[in-house]
C-alpha cells in the first residue's frame, strides 16, 4: 500500500498541467466548430481516446494517465471535449466487436470528433428493464428497416451516427432477440426531439425510426448478440473520470464554505452555526471517501483487471453522495441556490457542471437527481451488488420466459 | 500508486484470521465475559510468539518494526472476533504514544516488555465531562522534592485493572503534561466500569496524592499537547478498523441468514427490501475499509492530509458501523435479538468503540475546523 504517486506519473500530471496552462481557450466556446477546434487541439496533444490501443489512433496509455489527464482537465475548469459517447463507449465496442472494414470506416473519425455519436438504447417502456426495448430491426434483404422510438439520447440533436439496440427476433426470450447496429442518423427515415429536462436544458433527446436504413455492414457482432454487446458495453467505466469527478466536487465544495462565510443566520455567518458545521465536516468526509475509493478502483485498473460487478458500488456511492452535497448547497444557500439568473456575483457557482456550461448551483442541484437514475438506477445497482457481488439469490421474475413481444 | 494489500500484509491478515478462528471462536469470547481478568493468557502469549504485541514498534525495541496499516489489519481481524483482551489498549492506546514519545531509557524499560507480552500498558484519556480534546484535562500534577504528586479522576480508562502502566495526562504550572503512573502504586483505585461490550474491560481511576518519581514525567512538562494529540489519532483510527472489523463480520452473517432463512416460501435474501439493504449495508463497509486504511498509510507515511484522513476515518466509520451492525439485528428479525446468537457480541463491540476516541461529531468539527482553514 502506498499512496503516493510515482515521479513519472508526478511528472506526467505535471507535464498535462503546463500544456493546459498555455492551450486553454482563451474565449468562452460558443458553437460547436469551437468545441470541435479545442476537441482537436486535446486529440493532437494525445489527450483523446487515451486509453484506445495504439494500432487504432489510440494513445494506450494507463488507467491512471488517463484519469490524471480528466483529473487535471477539471483542476483548470476546463470546456469539456465533444464525442463523449463516441470515444468512451462506441469506439470501443467497434474495437471489441467491430469487423476490420468497420474499424476502418469509423474509428479515426470519432477520436477526431469529425463524426459524432449517440447511443440508441433506451425506450420510453424499457429503462431500467433495458432488455424489454421493442425497436424493431427487419432485414429486407439488402437492408434492414428499423422502426421503433429511443429516449434519454444525450448529444441526439448533434450526432452524425448512433449505436443502436433493436429488436431483430421478437419469438426468442428476450435477451436473445437483440442486435446491435450503427445508424446513420442523418437521414428521412431518423427524426430527433430535444427533450425538455427538469433542469430547463436539454442534453437528451427523443429519437423516432420509421423505416430508417441500416446497411448490413453496419451490423455489430451476429444476430441475437445485442444485449451481450451491450452488457460489456455498459462495464467499459474505464475509471477515467473517476479522479476529476472527485476535484470537481472540491471545487465546487470550496465555493459553498465561501458562501457559508457570507450567508447569516441570527446575525452571524453561517459557517459560525455548529449545525452547519457538522454538515459540512460530514460532506467533507464523505467526499474524501470518494477519493479514496477513486485510488482503490484505479488500482485495480491499473493492474489490468476490471472491477466488474463492484463498479455497481463505485456508481452507486458517488451518484447518491452528489444528491447529499446538492442538498447540503441548498440548505446552505436558501433562496440564491435557486436562482438561475441575477444571482449576486460572489456566491455564483463557476465551476464546469458535468454536461456543459450551466454553471449555477440550481442547475447543479437539479442535475444531481439524474445520477441516481441514468446508466442502471440505484435500485438496479443495489440489485447487481445484491446478486453479483454478495451472492444472494434472485428474485422470482415473471420475464424470464420467452414468448413474442 | 497503490491501493491495495501487499503479499505480506495478506499473509498476516491470513494468518490473524487463522489464529483467532481457532483460539478466538465465539464460545472463547463468551467465556471470557464471566473470567475475572477478561482475556486469556495462553492466547495472549501465543500473541507475543507471533510478533503482534509489537508489531508496530521499531526492531531494536523487540518490535516487528511494521505501520498502521499493518497494525489495522491485525486490529480489524480482531473486530471481526470480537476478541476480549487488552490487545488495543496495551499495543495502540499504551503503546503507540510510548513508541512516539518518551525517552530512550523510557522505551529501553517498557516497549519490549509490552512486545514480549510481559507488560500492558493502557492510557487515561477522559474524565468525567468526556471531552476528548487534550486540553480540557483538569487532573493536576504537582511538583514535589523528587518527582511528582498527580491528583483527578480519570473514567473508562480501557483494561486498566491488568495494565502495568498507564499513560496519565495532568495539568502542571507548566501546562499540559503526561506522566507514566502504575495502576497498582498507593493513591491510585480503580473501580469496574461495566458496559455493554462485556469483552471490554474499563475502570474508574482515581488518584490521590499519586507520588511518581522524576523520570515519569514524558517529555517537558507542559509539552505533553502534540503528543496527546498524535495519540488520540492513532487510537481513533485503531478504533476504527476494528469497527470495521465488527461491521464486517455482521454483513456477512446477515448475507449468510438472508441464502438460507426461508418466508413466504423462498429465501429473504431474494426479497429486494433484504437484498438492497444488504447492498447499502456493503457500500458503508467498503467506504469504511478506504477510510480506514487511507488514514492509516498516511499517518505511518506522514501524508500531508494525516491529520484530517484521521478525523475522516473516526467520524465516517462510526455511522458506518452503527449503520450495518444496526441493519444486521433487523435482517435476522427475532434470532438477532437472543443473547444465544452470535451476533450481539459484534454489535456491541463497534457500539462500545463508537463514542471512544472521539465521536462521529467531535471529528466532523474538526474535520470542518482544517477544510475553513486550508481555503
Amino acid at each position: 500500500m502506498d499512496l503516493n504517486y510515482t515521479p513519472e506519473d508526478a511528472a506526467f500530471r505535471k507535464h498535462a498541467r503546463t500544456w493546459l496552462e498555455q492551450s486553454l481557450p482563451r474565449r468562452e466556446l460558443r458553437t460547436l466548430d469551437d468545441r470541435r477546434a479545442w476537441h482537436r487541439k486535446l486529440y493532437e496533444a494525445g489527450y483523446i481516446g487515451m486509453g484506445w490501443p495504439k494500432e487504432y489512433g489510440g494513445g494506450g496509455a494507463r488507467p491512471m494517465e488517463q484519469a490524471i489527464v480528466a483529473d487535471e482537465l477539471a483542476r483548470a475548469n476546463a470546456p469539456a471535449a465533444t464525442n463523449g459517447l463516441g470515444i468512451g463507449i462506441v469506439g470501443p465496442t467497434i474495437i471489441v466487436h467491430g469487423t476490420e472494414a468497420q474499424k476502418q470506416r469509423y474509428l479515426k473519425k470519432i477520436l477526431t470528433a469529425e463524426e459524432l455519436w449517440c447511443q440508441l438504447y433506451s425506450e420510453p417502456n424499457a429503462g431500467s428493464d433495458l432488455a424489454s426495448l421493442r425497436a424493431s430491426a427487419e432485414d429486407r434483404g439488402d437492408h434492414f428497416a428499423v422502426t421503433g422510438q429511443k429516449i434519454w439520447t444525450s448529444g441526439g440533436a448533434i450526432a452524425d451516427w448512433g449505436l443502436l439496440l433493436a429488436r431483430t427476433d421478437p419469438t426468442v426470450a428476450k435477451h436473445k432477440g437483440i442486435t446491435c447496429f450503427l445508424l446513420d442518423m442523418r437521414q428521412p427515415g431518423v427524426e430527433v426531439r430535444p427533450l425538455k429536462q427538469i433542469t430547463g436544458s436539454s442534453e437528451f433527446c427523443e429519437v423516432f425510426m420509421t423505416n430508417a436504413r441500416v446497411e448490413k455492414s453496419d451490423q455489430i457482432g451476429k444476430l441475437g448478440e445485442g444485449w451481450a454487446i451491450a452488457q460489456t458495453t455498459l462495464s467499459y467505466e474505464r475509471g477515467g473520470r473517476s479522479l476529476a469527478r472527485v476535484t470537481s466536487y472540491g471545487a465546487q465544495y470550496r465555493r459553498l464554505v465561501e458562501a457559508a462565510h457570507r450567508i447569516r443566520r441570527h446575525g452571524r455567518p453561517l459557517i459560525d452555526d455548529a449545525i452547519v458545521r457538522q454538515k459540512l465536516g460530514r460532506i467533507w468526509a464523505e467526499l474524501e471517501v470518494e477519493r479514496y475509493n477513486a485510488l482503490r478502483v484505479l488500482t485495480i485498473l491499473e493492474r489490468g483487471e476490471h472491477p466488474g460487478a463492484a463498479s455497481s458500488l463505485t456508481k452507486l456511492s458517488y451518484s447518491e453522495f452528489e444528491k447529499r452535497f446538492m442538498e447540503l448547497a441548498q440548505e446552505i444557500l436558501g433562496p440564491y441556490g435557486q436562482i438561475t439568473e441575477g444571482a449576486p456575483e460572489e456566491l455564483k457557482l463557476e465551476i464546469d457542471t458535468a454536461v456543459g456550461d450551466h454553471g449555477t448551483w440550481a442547475h447543479a442541484f437539479l442535475w444531481s437527481r439524474a445520477g441516481t437514475i441514468y446508466a442502471g438506477s440505484s435500485e438496479i445497482q443495489k440489485n447487481v451488488i445484491g446478486e453479483r457481488v454478495l451472492g444472494l439469490p434472485k428474485e422470482t421474475r415473471a420475464d424470464r420466459l420467452g414468448g413474442r413481444r | 500508486m497503490n491501493f491495495s494489500f501487499s503479499e505480506d500484509q495478506t499473509l498476516l491478515r491470513n494468518s490473524v484470521r487463522a489464529v483467532l478462528d481457532e483460539h478466538c471462536k465465539p464460545a472463547h469470547v463468551r467465556a471470557m465475559m464471566e473470567d475475572s481478568r477478561g482475556y486469556g493468557e495462553d492466547l495472549w502469549s501465543e500473541m507475543a510468539k507471533l510478533g503482534w504485541l509489537g508489531l508496530p514498534f521499531p526492531e531494536q525495541h523487540g518490535g516487528a518494526g511494521l505501520g498502521l496499516v499493518e497494525l489495522g489489519i491485525v486490529l480489524e481481524e480482531m473486530g471481526r472476533a470480537a476478541y476480549p483482551g487488552p490487545y488495543f489498549a496495551s499495543v495502540a492506546l499504551g503503546g503507540l504514544p510510548l513508541m512516539l514519545g518518551i525517552s530512550p531509557t523510557q522505551k529501553e524499560r517498557w516497549l519490549p516488555a509490552i512486545a514480549a507480552g510481559q507488560a500492558r500498558a493502557t492510557a487515561a484519556l477522559l474524565e468525567e465531562s468526556l471531552d476528548w480534546d487534550p486540553a480540557s484535562t483538569t487532573a493536576t500534577a504537582t511538583r514535589t522534592p523528587d518527582g511528582w504528586k498527580l491528583s483527578g479522576v480519570k473514567r473508562l480508562v480501557p483494561w486498566a485493572h491488568v495494565a502495568d502502566v498507564a499513560l496519565v495526562p495532568a495539568r502542571a504550572r507548566e501546562g499540559l503534561s503526561l506522566f507514566l503512573v502504575d495502576p497498582r502504586a498507593p493513591g491510585v483505585s480503580l473501580r469496574p466500569m461495566v458496559g455493554i461490550d462485556l469483552g471490554t474491560r474499563s475502570s474508574e481511576m482515581r488518584l490521590q496524592d499519586v507520588t511518581v518519581a522524576a523520570d515519569a514525567l514524558v517529555g517537558e512538562p507542559g509539552g505533553a499537547g502534540p503528543l496527546l494529540e498524535a495519540a488520540l489519532r492513532r487510537a481513533a483510527v485503531g478504533a476504527a478498523a476494528e469497527m470495521l472489523g465488527a461491521a464486517r463480520r455482521c454483513l456477512d452473517m446477515s448475507v449468510e441468514y438472508a441464502k438460507v432463512r426461508e418466508q413466504f416460501g423462498q429465501p429473504i435474501g431474494a426479497f429486494q427490501a433484504i437484498r438492497h439493504r444488504c447492498a447499502e449495508m456493503l457500500l458503508e463497509v467498503e467506504n469504511a475499509h478506504s477510510a480506514v486504511y487511507y488514514a492509516a498509510w498516511a499517518l505511518t507515511a506522514g501524508a500531508e492530509d494525516a491529520t484530517v484522513a484521521a478525523s475522516i476515518c473516526k467520524s465516517y466509520v462510526s455511522e458506518a458501523a452503527r449503520k450495518v451492525c444496526g441493519d444486521a439485528i433487523q435482517v435476522h428479525g427475532g434470532i438477532g435479538f437472543t443473547w444465544e446468537y452470535d451476533l450481539h457480541l459484534y454489535m456491541k463491540r463497534a457500539k462500545a468503540l463508537e463514542p471512544l476516541y472521539g465521536d462521529a461529531e467531535y471529528h466532523r468539527e474538526l474535520i470542518t475546523r482544517h477544510v475553513v482553514a486550508a481555503l
